[in-house]
C-alpha cells in the first residue's frame, strides 16, 4: 500500500440509541414518560485504507453497518468516535469544501429535483459545483455516449424508469468529475441491461479519469465483474478486506465435475465415485454431477482417475459460486482473521 | 458573486418547482379573499358600537386586515413542513452531500416560491381585495417604501424561525404538532388577526420582546403611518437586528441537530 492512501479510516464507530418501547395500552402510556434505551454499535472501530484509482467493494448483509459507514464517509452522519482522513479533509468538519471532491449515488433516492426535467437538475449542479460551460458539454457528451441518457433529458426525474434515474444520477454524481465516487446499492433493482450499462459506465470512468471507486451492493456480480478488492462487514465489524480472489482461494471449498457419459455402458464405472469424501449425483440420464472437498481432493487426480474409468463426451469443472461464499460467511460458518 | 450563484439556483428552482402547481395558486386567491371578506363584516359588526378603538378607526381596521392578508400571501413558506417531510423520508441526505449551506439552501428556495406568489397570489390578491373592499392607500410615499422593505424582513423573519422549526423534526422528527402551534402562536402574536394595540398593556409589553409583531404588525403600522418616519426606521432597525439574531440562532440550532442526525431508510 502507497503511503498516501485517498481514504483513511481509524477505530471508526457510530452508536444509535434505540428507544424499547413498551408493548400494550399501559405500555404506551408509560412510554410518554419514561423512555428506555440501549445502545446500538452499527459501526463499530472499523479500520482500512484506500488508494487512489482503487475500485473497492463493500458487502454485507442487511443491517451489518454498510449505509452507515458510507453516511460516515459522505459527511452526513457524525461518527460517534474514530478518525476518518479523506483526500485530507474530514469529512463532517469539512462538509462543505470536502464534498466538492466527492461524488455520491443512493440507489435508492435521487439528488435529481423531483419536479424538474433532468437537465434542468444537471444545469443547477453546474452551478452549485462551480463547472465551465465547456467542461459541462464535454462531459455531457461523454456520458451520453456510455450512458446514452440523451432521450429523456428533457423528462422530469419523477416519470423516469429507475434504470433511467440511476443513470442520470450516475451523470449527476460525475458531472463536477470529483477524484471518489461513493455508491450505495447503485444497481438495486435494476434489469441486466441496466446493470450492465452501469458497470460498463463505471469501469470507464475509473480507466479514464482514475476514479477511486467505494461501492456497496448485494450483487455480488457487481464485485467479480468491477473490483478486485473485497470488504465483507457484519455487525459493524469488518470480517475481510482483500483482494476477491484470495477470498475464493481461501474459501471457496467445494469444486463440483460434471461429467457427460458416451452412452449408458459407463453408468456402471462412474457409480465408484461417490465414496472417498465424494458426493455423486445424477442430473440426467447420461450427466453426473461429482462434488468434493478441493482441500482434501486434488482436482487433476480425480479428472485423471475419472477419464481411466469412463469414457465421456464432456467434462465440467466449475467453482462454488461466490453467492454460497458469502451466504457461509453471514452465517458464521466460514471465519477467517482481518487481513490487512 | 460568484459564490451566491448556486443560491440564485435554487431560487429559481424554486419558482420553476411551483409552476408545477399552478393551479393551487387559484383557488389561494379565492382563500385569502375570503379570509378578509369575514373579518371585513366581523369588524363592521364590531365598529357599530363605536367610531374608533385603541385608535383604529373602521377604514384603518379594514385596510389593517386586508393588507396584512395581501403580505401574508408573500411572506408565508412551508420551509419546515418541507423539511419535516425531508427528514422523514431520509431526503434530508441528499442535501447534506451538496456543497452549499443548508440553511441558505431553503432560504433560497423559499425565495423563488415567494417571487413566484407575489406575481401569482400576491398582486391578483390585491387587486381583488382592492376593487372589493374601501382600503386606505399608504401614509406616504416614504411610507410605502419603509412598508416594502418591513415586507422584506417579514419573509426572512418567517423563514428563520420556519427553518428552525424544520430543524426541530431532526431530533424529533414528527413535528405536525409543533408546526400547528407556531402557525396558531405566530397568527396571533404577529398581528395579523388584531393589532397588538388592542392587547392588555402587560401582554404588549412582553410581547414587545419577541420578534413576531415584527412580522405583520411592524409593517402594517408604517403602512398605516401610525409611525413617523423616525420611528419607522426605528422600529425597522430593530425588525433586522432580530433576523440577523435569528438567523444565527437557527445556524447554531442545525449545526447542533445535526450531530444527532440519523437517516431514516437505507
Amino acid at each position: 500500500m502507497s503511503a498516501d492512501p485517498l481514504i483513511h479510516v481509524k477505530d471508526l464507530s457510530k452508536h444509535f440509541r434505540a428507544f424499547d418501547r413498551r408493548e400494550g395500552i399501559w405500555g404506551s402510556i408509560q412510554n410518554l414518560f419514561v423512555r428506555d434505551y440501549h445502545t446500538v454499535a452499527a459501526v463499530d472501530r472499523i479500520g482500512f485504507t484506500i488508494d487512489r484509482g482503487e475500485m473497492v467493494g463493500y458487502i454485507g448483509p442487511n443491517g451489518a453497518g454498510k449505509s452507515t459507514t458510507i453516511k460516515m464517509l459522505t459527511g452526513i452522519l457524525v461518527p460517534t468516535s474514530g478518525e476518518i482522513l479523506i483526500n485530507g479533509f474530514v469529512p463532517f468538519r469539512q462538509r462543505r469544501q470536502y464534498v466538492k471532491t466527492i461524488g455520491v449515488v443512493f440507489g435508492q433516492r435521487t439528488q435529481l429535483w423531483w419536479d424538474i426535467a433532468v437537465i434542468e437538475s444537471f444545469k443547477l449542479l453546474r452551478r452549485i459545483y462551480d463547472v465551465s460551460q465547456r467542461d459541462f458539454d464535454e462531459r455531457m457528451e461523454r456520458f451520453n455516449e456510455i450512458l446514452g441518457i440523451r432521450d429523456y433529458l428533457r423528462t422530469p426525474v419523477r416519470k423516469l424508469s429507475l434504470g433511467e434515474r440511476m443513470r442520470c444520477d450516475l451523470a449527476a454524481a460525475l458531472l463536477h468529475n470529483p477524484p471518489l465516487l461513493f455508491l450505495d446499492e447503485p444497481t438495486i433493482g435494476l434489469d441486466v441491461v441496466a446493470k450492465e450499462h452501469i458497470r460498463h459506465f463505471l469501469r470507464a470512468v475509473n480507466r479514464e479519469f482514475r476514479t477511486t471507486v467505494l461501492l456497496t451492493t448485494h450483487d455480488l456480480d457487481d464485485i467479480e465483474e468491477l473490483c478486485h478488492r473485497l470488504m465483507i462487514i457484519d455487525h459493524g465489524r469488518v470480517l475481510y478486506d482483500g483482494p476477491l480472489d484470495q477470498l475464493k482461494e481461501r474459501l471457496l471449498r467445494t469444486k463440483q465435475i460434471k461429467c457427460v457419459l458416451k452412452d449408458r455402458a459407463q453408468v456402471a464405472g462412474i457409480s465408484v465415485f461417490s465414496r472417498d469424501g465424494l458426493v455423486l449425483d445424477q442430473v440426467d440420464p447420461l450427466t453426473y454431477r461429482i462434488r468434493f472437498d478441493r482441500t482434501k481432493v486434488a482436482t487433476t487426480d480425480l479428472i485423471r482417475k475419472i477419464l481411466a474409468a469412463v469414457e465421456v463426451r464432456d467434462l465440467l469443472i466449475e467453482d462454488e459460486s461466490i453467492e454460497e461464499v458469502v451466504k457461509r460467511i453471514y452465517a458464521g460458518e466460514a471465519t477467517f482473521e482481518v487481513s490487512l | 458573486m460568484e459564490a451566491l450563484a448556486p443560491y440564485a439556483e435554487f431560487g429559481r428552482v424554486g419558482f420553476v418547482n411551483i409552476l408545477a402547481f399552478r393551479l393551487r395558486y387559484f383557488t389561494g386567491i379565492i382563500t385569502y379573499s375570503l379570509n378578509v371578506t369575514v373579518y371585513y363584516f366581523v369588524w363592521s359588526a364590531v365598529y357599530r358600537s363605536g367610531q374608533s378603538f385603541v385608535g383604529y378607526n373602521l377604514s384603518q381596521m379594514i385596510t389593517y386586515v386586508s393588507v396584512g392578508w395581501i403580505i401574508r400571501s408573500f411572506y408565508w413558506n412551508t420551509i419546515d413542513q418541507e423539511m419535516a417531510y425531508e427528514v422523514i423520508e431520509g431526503k434530508i441526505a441528499m442535501d447534506l452531500i451538496k456543497p452549499v449551506s443548508v440553511q441558505w439552501m431553503w432560504l433560497c428556495r423559499a425565495m423563488g416560491e415567494s417571487a413566484f406568489r407575489l406575481g401569482l397570489l400576491t398582486l391578483p390578491t390585491a387587486l381583488v381585495v382592492g376593487f372589493a373592499f374601501p382600503i386606505q392607500r399608504p401614509a406616504s410615499r416614504e411610507h410605502f417604501l419603509l412598508f416594502l422593505v418591513g415586507v422584506l424582513g417579514s419573509f426572512f423573519l418567517m423563514g428563520a424561525i420556519n427553518f428552525m422549526i424544520g430543524t426541530c423534526a431532526v431530533p424529533l422528527k414528527s413535528i405536525l404538532a409543533l408546526i400547528r402551534a407556531k402557525q396558531w402562536l405566530i397568527e396571533l402574536l404577529s398581528g395579523l388577526l388584531i393589532p397588538m394595540a388592542f392587547f392588555p398593556e402587560k401582554i404588549q409589553r412582553v410581547v414587545a420582546w419577541l420578534p413576531f409583531e415584527h412580522i405583520a404588525y411592524t409593517p402594517l403600522q408604517i403602512y398605516l403611518g401610525k409611525l413617523d418616519v423616525a420611528h419607522a426606521l426605528r422600529a425597522l432597525a430593530i425588525q433586522w437586528c432580530w433576523i440577523v439574531a435569528l438567523l444565527i440562532l437557527a445556524h447554531v440550532w442545525w449545526s447542533r441537530c445535526l450531530r444527532s442526525m440519523t437517516i431514516q431508510g437505507g
